[in-house]
């Protein structure tokens, strides 16, 4: 009977280790999901380097960074592109589902811009201002220097991160409920655009077409719009970094393709494409 | 001539009529269609608002269905093996406005509808650190808190399970999670009998109302956690716990864990219960990763007996059973380990010893022989017996709703030192006699195979 304990012992013993060590061979096809703010810059990023490694397919798509961050919570994605840092309750997930924190990656730096119709004669708010428009306690343009006029408020949808960290650091409270949501950055720069009397928010790499609004820290101080020099200065107030999302430390062809983001060649088209770099 | 000019004036005129009619026509016209516009845009306006509002309302829940086979004999009272629905639960959220949730979930299982968690969540608004919880929730615990929808063993470690059955209480918590520190604070104040059984002289449960307390004695839990990161090798979580409470005594007298000390107590006085934990969760980002979890909980717990009933008429004196209160200690430690990204692989050691006054060579030995009529002798039994369970299981998820788990749980009991001397009798299917002698080591394995559909 001892005998037979021992036996028994040994081969759970076997059989644990060699579950210990068993690991995830790095995939050839790379998938990369969330942020829709980075989602130009990924895809970017993803043709040119397949041009250059041919044997590897990346395949981009947006959603959201709490999509992003979801799928890669249940398995769906590699990378999970994400405009905002992952929070607590996914970090708590990721451990539960994967038993690993994530490996987060600052692969850019962007300011968020605040988007004014081209025929706007507000050419700057105060973050306070900004936090009032959006909780809607200042609804006409003429409180902050503008025409008589309502303002029309345009938004992304809470799955953003660029919604959720402009909440957090500008609007501070919860959303005007007149505040159009939109699916995605450029939907928002196109209401802006069409609408004289409209504001909205998101990346500084999609404003094309509309006035760029600048901002203050404070009513006392200075405004400035989102450019590399005042973002890397940190004199433009709403800047954040962009990142990538991984579940474990990247190995293989998925380190290959991290590392060469970060590399001057990476972090080039990251200027080309309107980001910032995140040094 | 004259009157070919007439003709011409007045085809003219007509056309210019027309011309003009039309013109009106095509007013009206893109003005009916700017109305409609307007009404659409109206309607919509108002059915975004609507929808906004029913994206507040959060729906989530899931469904374990399972095949078990325990080793246990097969008795006349109990199936061996059979299908069953472990859970069957959907869970409402309702943000009602920023930091303000409801959450109400109901559990649906065959034969045993239930409230599981009905509560508020308020946050506060300034620091955003602060929430208070009021309702039914998880009692402050790390493996109360896991939910089974993603727990790696079937079922919560046998310590856990005792400590905390049913998992919820009701009462209110306040928490503490400030935004910039990895520390996470919980201090609840509870009815703390949830779950009980509280039997009098005639068998009867005197807990069995779940929504008011049995006594008026609240208890106090906390819990206080810190993630420390590793750095690119991983995080360590770790804090502890604890639980501060008492339960009305029943009865007049208290009998010791070791089965030697009898002391008087008063009928409603505080029969204590106390003990701490502590635990550690290790996050490994090696091989893919993998993690290592633990907990241990000693302290004090008490079960509560009654007072003697006197003879009245024909009905016969009954004895009193005294209070009993247990040292006790026990906990689990988890291995947890990642197969690529569909599969995962968890074994888990789990020890409870519910009298760590009394080890198995003294059951049946040690206990207390009453010499008033009026209170029961109590021998050391069954219940003081320690139980070990070596727990394996292995889960594919086939997609991201549906979970495959495999798991299988030996379970052994601590041995009576002597033969015969703590003995199960029973009848078996076929009418045979059988006995269980806990000298012996007792097969009580389980196999569990469980689909789980979450949503």
């Amino acid at each position: 009977m001892k005998k037979l304990n021992v036996l028994r012992s040994a081969i759970v013993a076997v059989l644990l280790g060699l579950i210990c060590f068993a690991f995830t061979a790095a995939p050839e096809r790379i998938t990369v999901k969330g942020s829709d703010t980075l989602v130009i810059l990924a895809q970017k990023w993803a043709e040119v380097y397949m041009k250059t490694n041919t044997g590897v397919s990346i395949q981009v798509t947006g959603g959201g960074s709490g999509v992003g961050i979801s799928a890669l919570i249940n398995g769906a994605t590699d990378i999970a592109n994400a405009s905002r840092k992952m929070k607590n309750t996914e970090k708590d997930k990721l451990k539960a589902r994967y038993n690993t924190l994530g490996v987060e990656v600052a692969c850019a730096k962007d300011g968020i811009t605040v988007y004014l119709n081209a025929a706007s004669k507000v050419k700057e708010l105060s973050i306070a201002q900004l936090g009032k428009i959006f909780r809607g306690e200042i609804t006409n343009w003429k409180e902050v220097g503008g025409d008589d006029q309502s303002i029309k408020l345009y938004g992304r949808e809470n799955s953003s991160g660029t919604y959720v960290f402009f909440q957090e650091n500008v609007v501070q409270g919860d959303y005007a409920s007149s505040c159009q949501t939109l699916p995605g950055t450029a939907a928002v720069v196109n209401a802006v655009k069409k609408d004289a009397y409209g504001i909205g928010y998101g990346g500084a790499a999609y404003a094309e077409g509309i006035a760029i609004c600048k901002v203050k820290r404070d009513d006392n101080s200075p405004a400035f719009a989102a450019t590399a020099e005042t973002i890397k200065t940190g004199d433009y107030p709403i800047t954040r970094f962009l990142y990538m999302y991984l579940r474990n430390k990247p190995t293989g062809e998925m380190k290959k393709y991290i590392d060469w983001i970060l590399s001057p060649e990476g972090q080039k088209l990251v200027v080309d494409m309107g980001y910032f770099p995140v040094k | 001539m004259k009157k070919l000019k007439n003709l011409l004036l007045v085809i003219v005129t007509l056309l210019a009529l027309n011309v003009r009619a039309q013109e009106q026509t095509q007013a009206e016209k893109l003005s009916e269609v700017n109305d409609k516009v307007n009404g659409l845009l109206e309607r919509i306006a108002t059915d975004e608002a609507d929808l906004q509002k029913l994206t507040k309302i959060k729906v989530s829940g899931y469904i374990q269905s399972q095949y078990q086979n325990f080793e246990t004999p097969t008795l006349l009272s109990k199936s061996q093996n059979y299908f069953s629905l472990r859970r069957v639960r959907v869970k409402f959220t309702y943000e009602a406005a920023d930091g303000v949730k409801f959450v109400l979930q109901p559990d649906f299982a065959p034969g045993n509808l239930s409230l599981k968690d009905a509560y508020v969540v308020v946050n506060d608004h300034w620091k955003k650190a602060f929430s208070i919880w009021a309702g039914k929730f998880n009692r402050p615990n790390y493996e109360v808190e896991y939910s089974s929808s993603q727990r790696e063993l079937t079922e919560r470690s046998l310590i856990i399970r005792t400590l905390y059955p049913g998992e919820r209480a009701i009462g209110a918590k306040l928490e503490f999670n400030p935004v910039n520190v990895p520390i996470h604070m919980q201090l609840a104040l509870l009815n703390g009998n949830d779950g009980l059984t509280i039997a009098n002289s005639a068998g009867t449960n005197l807990n069995a109302t779940d929504n008011i307390d049995y006594d008026n004695f609240k208890d106090i839990m906390a819990r206080v956690t810190y993630n420390l990161p590793l750095g690119s090798f991983g995080g360590l979580d770790f804090g502890a716990h604890g639980y501060f409470g008492a339960i009305k005594s029943n009865a007049v007298k208290t009998l010791s864990s070791d089965y030697t000390t009898l002391s008087d107590i008063k009928f409603g006085d505080k029969l204590s219960r106390n003990w701490l934990g502590g635990e550690f969760q290790l996050f490994a980002d090696v091989l893919g990763g993998l993690s290592l979890k633990g907990e241990y909980i000693a302290g004090k717990n008490a079960t509560v007996g009654y007072a003697p009933v006197p003879a009245a008429g024909t009905v016969a004196a009954i004895p009193g059973v005294a209070n009993f209160q247990n040292n006790f200690a026990g906990g689990y430690l988890y291995l947890i380990k990642n197969l690529g990204k569909k599969n995962q692989f968890a074994f888990r050691y789990d020890y409870y010893d519910p009298n760590t006054d009394i080890t198995g060579k003294d059951v049946a030995v040690k206990g207390f022989t009453s010499t008033d009529a009026t209170l029961k002798s109590k021998m050391s039994g069954k219940g003081d017996l320690a139980t070990s369970t070596f727990g394996f299981a292995f889960h594919h998820y086939w997609d991201d709703n549906i979970r495959i788990t495999f798991c299988y749980e030996i379970v052994n009991n601590e041995k009576v030192g002597t033969a015969g001397k703590v003995v199960d009798s029973y009848t078996t299917e076929a009418g045979n006699p059988g006995k269980l002698d806990w000298s012996n080591s007792i097969n009580q394995n389980v196999f569990t195979l469980r689909i789980q559909a979450k949503f």
